[in-house]
């Protein structure tokens, strides 16, 4: 398979790479995207009204929007998996499960994150029969059926909100401390008689036979154990970064990549934004911001690179150079 | 060509990304959206003992999720 060479790839195409990819392509940047996920964790939002520009959006369209302005800025996609990212010579190889490799000068990663799993007895045999990480898809399904939801924050009470609206029959809502969802959503479910709120609260485990008949609960205060007879679970406990192929970059304790305010990586040349990284704030209008910011910090490194010959660049991976990141606490 | 059927949610993003799909391929399919159509889901439910979309049956044979490849492949061997 013949290797294409670019200024810039981008792996990932959420907010942060697609944003990325338009500033790249409109500074005439030979820029490819390679994604294995077309709009990432936004198409699994029921609805944004934080955008601005935009009062109400569902999350499918915010990110067929963006698509439409990449696509409007002649930028090429590729939907594929990259499995490793590592350098050479000519510059930056990025390794496509199906597509191969592609060479960039720079790279912009900006592959989001992923539903978090539980860990729990039950989880993963009883997948898509009872356990859903999308109320989104899989709450019209449940109607008439009780249902545990777990997680406090926006997405747990969102599943909620999805599962009323599919006549779901009893929602228990299962959080380990408060609820930290925002009160805008906690208000339309707080005091609904078919949910049921388990604060301080945890799952221990899912039971069933073909499907999922039960689910074990244990209060964290009391110890106390307790059984929910329900058929379905949805978990909603948070998201973890796409960066395991990553081998080399700096990571904190969360294994999200370690950036500086100008989306520098601890490697010269790969740059990266958006909710793989360490930034705080996991926001679609942060994360687009965060990509502008990376494409126009590649610009002027490959305006720099560019007076340089490219043999004088040679790349030394930090466990060589000596260099060891202490993970920052808390994230 | 074995007859496809396609069983959805309105609000579930990989339906969508499915969709485009056969349609961009020029497959034809019927298409069963679960959440408004409970006799479907209890149908889906029953011929796949799972409970999640996208689920697309071709002829006799069942795909469960977006799996571009596993379609084009069986529409391709019962082709041949």
């Amino acid at each position: 398979m013949e290797t294409k060479s670019y200024d810039v790839i981008i792996v990932g195409a959420g907010p942060a790479g697609m944003t990325a990819a338009v500033y790249c392509l409109r500074k005439g940047l030979r820029t490819l995207v390679i994604s294995k996920d077309i709009g990432g964790q936004v198409n699994w939002t029921t609805l944004v009204e934080n955008y601005m520009g935009f009062m109400r959006i569902e999350g499918p369209e915010l990110m067929q929007r963006f698509k439409e302005q990449l696509k409007g800025e002649n930028g090429a996609i590729i939907e594929d998996e990259a499995i490793n990212l590592w350098h050479r010579k000519e510059g930056f190889v990025v390794n496509g499960k199906k597509s191969g490799e592609h060479l960039g000068k720079a790279i912009i990663v900006a592959t989001g994150k992923r539903p978090k799993m539980l860990g729990v007895v039950g989880e993963e045999s009883f997948r898509g029969k009872g356990v859903s990480y999308c109320s989104t898809c899989d709450a019209p399904l449940f109607r008439d059926a009780s249902v545990v939801v777990v997680g406090g924050g926006n997405s747990g009470v969102q599943a909620v909100i999805d599962l009323l609206a599919s006549n779901a029959r009893q929602i228990y809502l299962v959080t380990n401390l408060e609820l930290s969802a925002d009160h805008v959503l906690v208000d339309k479910i707080s005091n609904h008689q078919k949910v049921r709120i388990y604060t301080y609260h945890q799952v221990t485990a899912i039971h069933g036979d073909n499907m999922v008949t039960g689910v074990a609960i244990r209060n964290l205060q009391s110890g106390k154990e307790e059984q929910l007879r329900v058929e379905g679970i949805f978990i909603e406990i948070g998201l973890e970064p796409n960066s395991e192929f990553l081998e080399d970059l700096w990571k904190n304790n969360l294994g999200e990549v370690v950036i500086d305010c100008h989306c520098r990586t601890n490697i010269s040349g790969i740059f990266a934004a958006g909710d793989v990284t360490h930034t705080p704030e996991k926001q679609i209008i942060v994360a687009s911001g965060e990509g502008a910011k990376a494409a126009i910090k590649v610009w002027e490194y490959l305006m720099n690179v560019g007076s340089t010959r490219n043999e004088e660049r040679k790349y030394i991976p930090p466990a060589e150079r000596g260099e060891v990141y202490a993970p920052i606490k808390g994230g | 060509m074995a007859e496809v059927t396609v069983y959805t949610t309105s609000t579930c993003p990989w339906c969508l990304k499915l969709k485009d799909f056969l349609q961009d391929e020029g497959i034809p399919f019927d298409e069963v959206n679960v959440g408004l159509d409970s006799a479907g889901a209890k149908r889906m439910v029953e011929i796949t003992g799972q409970r999640s979309v996208p689920v697309t049956t071709i002829g006799d044979q069942i795909i469960i999720g977006y799996d571009p490849e596993g379609i084009r492949e069986i529409l391709n061997s019962s082709e041949g």
